[in-house]
């Protein structure tokens, strides 16, 4: 029973960064803006969280600096893709790599290495309830207001959206500032999970929310849902270390890889069609 | 030039590529030679330089091939690993001169296999190729992390690290200049730019594949198969990529480790968005980008950390990006 409670703490822990990051990547998807940049989110809030809080020695200083990171980020995406016209997978992408090299560069010239460890960071537990916060308001709003109908309505078709009388570009703000707090919130998170700032430490996890958006065919309560079964695989991971399963010896590898392999699986459509928002993408 | 955000994006770059060097207290004199000399300014430059060249050349061209066809291959990362991986693993049971071949054509096996599905789930079961690429990239880096702590790991090594590859399998230089070496992949690339653009220029197949790439509505209308164009595009992408990523086994490192390819596979899309479209261009982008790799790789040795080259390549893969707003129709 106690490893059994140990495990569910687990996932808890390991999984709403995913979550965060999940609905923050639903989010921007459902307002017709391709997110490939969760990555690049995640790793500049936990490196800015970390670099702030360890300098100024306040978490929440630094909580702030994540956030700031993140939303920049994010409505730097929205300007490249609206404004440029770039195509999002190209800014995604740049957004990615800006963001890698970025962290990597801050962390080594700004600040003495040893301080990086030391960040003070806020309790664990404001981040959980903040994710389930995040997690009901997206689940309920999607559905059930106006906003989140009109976000759904841009996503489909900003073309017929704007003869509606909104303003597509005007939601896709709104909807990007939102992917960059929940993405802050997360990046965060892994950090305060960590203890300190260390070179690409988010290690994929943005792209493990992006499937769990597609495997969630978009939807939110789904995208949750996905969001920490992959927590859960990553728990598993690290209790079993490596150990036999039923005899048979799986490497951690194969346990990383897991959600990228159902993603895959997923976008056969074998396990049932779901359809990207149809404006996804274009514009 | 549009209007001012592009003008702004521009700045933005530039102060992003700029600005980070006054963070770390070396004067900007200094920071330039250094990242002159340590590219194409001084002989040891040339060494990193050309080193850094094969893999941007041939992996260019292999993102080019898909983006004509209307692909975007994110993919190019993962297919360039599996193909390192597969090449050392063939060098290592053949340490002759065949062995050398065959690594390379195992190599480029591997990447196409490991793209195939991207352009299968594309094809026919209208998953995104973005998409797909990007798990399958994330497979392949925990794939070859496994091959390499497990069945390739040099027992001898405390690294995770594949045996050196005995001297006769690595490829030789095809001519020296001092400690620079001219490997066979640099003429192998070059001659793959001018295959890809004779074929597309010339031949009916090179036609139909950017019938797919501008509309493939209209080229299904006129009778293209569409499905099997992207596929075997895709592909050949990843066989391309696969060569890319066993070069640098075969004709630079002599090994195989984990994360080998360390995002050559981003940079070769950059080489193929910036040339534009046209498969010539990509030698003198790779050269561009290889010189930026090794420049700001030899700036490390003036403290300043090489995370600078991905907020330039990034930086400067925007600029390119916004200059050409559609790169192929990739959905419509």
């Amino acid at each position: 029973m106690n490893d059994f409670l140990t495990f569910a703490m687990n996932v808890v822990a390991l999984g709403l960064p995913l979550v965060l990051a999940a609905l923050g990547g639903l989010v921007s998807e459902r307002s017709g803006i391709m997110n490939i940049a969760l990555e690049g989110k995640l790793l500049g809030a936990a490196c800015a969280t970390s670099l702030v809080a360890a300098s100024t020695g306040s978490p929440i200083l630094g909580l702030g600096a994540g956030l700031l990171t993140a939303t920049i980020l994010s409505l730097g995406l929205v300007w490249l893709t609206q404004s440029l016209r770039i195509d999002h997978v190209v800014a995604g992408m740049a957004i990615n790599l800006i963001s890698l090299g970025g962290t990597n560069f801050a962390a080594k010239a700004l600040i003495d290495q040893n301080q990086l460890s030391g960040a003070p960071t806020l309790a664990k537990e404001m981040y959980w309830g903040l994710g389930v916060l995040a997690a009901v308001v997206i689940i309920v709003g999607f559905a059930r207001t106006r906003p989140g109908l009109h976000l759904f309505a841009v996503g489909e078709d900003p073309h017929k959206s704007r003869q509606m009388g909104l303003s597509p570009i005007r939601v896709r703000v709104g909807a990007l500032l939102t992917t960059g707090i929940l993405c802050g919130l997360g990046g965060a998170l892994i950090l305060t999970n960590a203890g300190g700032f260390t070179d690409g430490m988010t290690a994929g996890r943005g792209f493990i929310a992006l499937a769990a958006v597609i495997l969630a065919g978009w939807r939110p309560g789904a995208a949750v849902a996905a969001a920490l079964a992959f927590g859960a695989i990553e728990a598993l991971r690290i209790q079993l270390q490596g150990a036999p399963v039923f005899g048979v010896e799986i490497p951690t590898e194969a346990w990383a890889s897991l959600p990228y392999i159902a993603t895959l699986i997923a976008l056969t459509g074998f396990l049932g069609k779901t359809s990207p928002p149809a404006g996804l993408g274009r514009i | 030039m549009k209007n001012g955000h592009h003008w702004a994006l521009i700045i933005i770059v530039l102060a992003l590529s700029i600005f980070p060097i006054f963070l770390t207290g070396t004067p900007l004199p200094d920071a330039a030679r250094s990242f002159w000399e340590s590219s194409i300014g001084q002989p040891r430059g040339w060494v990193v330089t050309l080193r850094e060249l094969s893999p941007l050349l041939i992996g260019g061209v292999a993102v080019l091939i898909a983006l004509r066809a209307g692909l975007f291959n994110i993919g190019a990362e993962g297919q360039m690993l599996v193909g390192a991986c597969a090449a050392t693993a063939v060098a290592l049971q053949m340490p002759n001169v065949s062995g050398a071949i065959l690594a390379a054509i195992a190599g480029m096996v591997a990447g196409a296999l490991w793209a195939y599905p991207a352009g299968w789930l594309k094809a026919y079961r209208g998953g995104h190729e973005v998409i797909s690429t990007i798990m399958l990239n994330q497979i392949a880096v925990r794939l070859t992390a496994w091959f390499v702590k497990s069945p390739m790991k040099d027992p001898n090594q405390i690294a995770d690290t594949s045996p050196r590859l005995a001297g006769a399998a690595e490829w030789v230089p095809v001519a020296s200049f001092g400690r620079a070496h001219l490997t066979w992949a640099i003429p192998i690339g070059l001659l793959l730019c001018w295959l890809l653009w004779y074929w597309l220029r010339h031949r009916v197949a090179g036609y139909e594949l950017q019938a797919v790439g501008a509309n493939p509505r209209a080229a299904k209308v006129a009778g293209v198969n569409v499905s099997q164009i992207t596929t075997r595009a895709m592909a050949a992408s990843g066989a391309l990529s696969g060569l890319a990523g066993a070069t640098i086994v075969l004709a630079d490192q002599g090994r195989f480790y984990e994360n080998i390819s360390a995002g050559r596979g981003f940079d070769a899309l950059g080489v193929a968005l910036l040339a534009g479209g046209n498969p010539l261009f990509v030698i003198p982008t790779s050269m561009v980008f290889a010189i930026l790799n090794a420049g700001t790789s030899g700036m490390g040795l003036e403290g300043i950390p090489k995370g600078l080259s991905g907020l330039i390549l990034g930086g400067l893969i925007l600029i390119v990006g916004s200059l050409r707003t559609k790169t192929g129709g990739s959905d419509e």
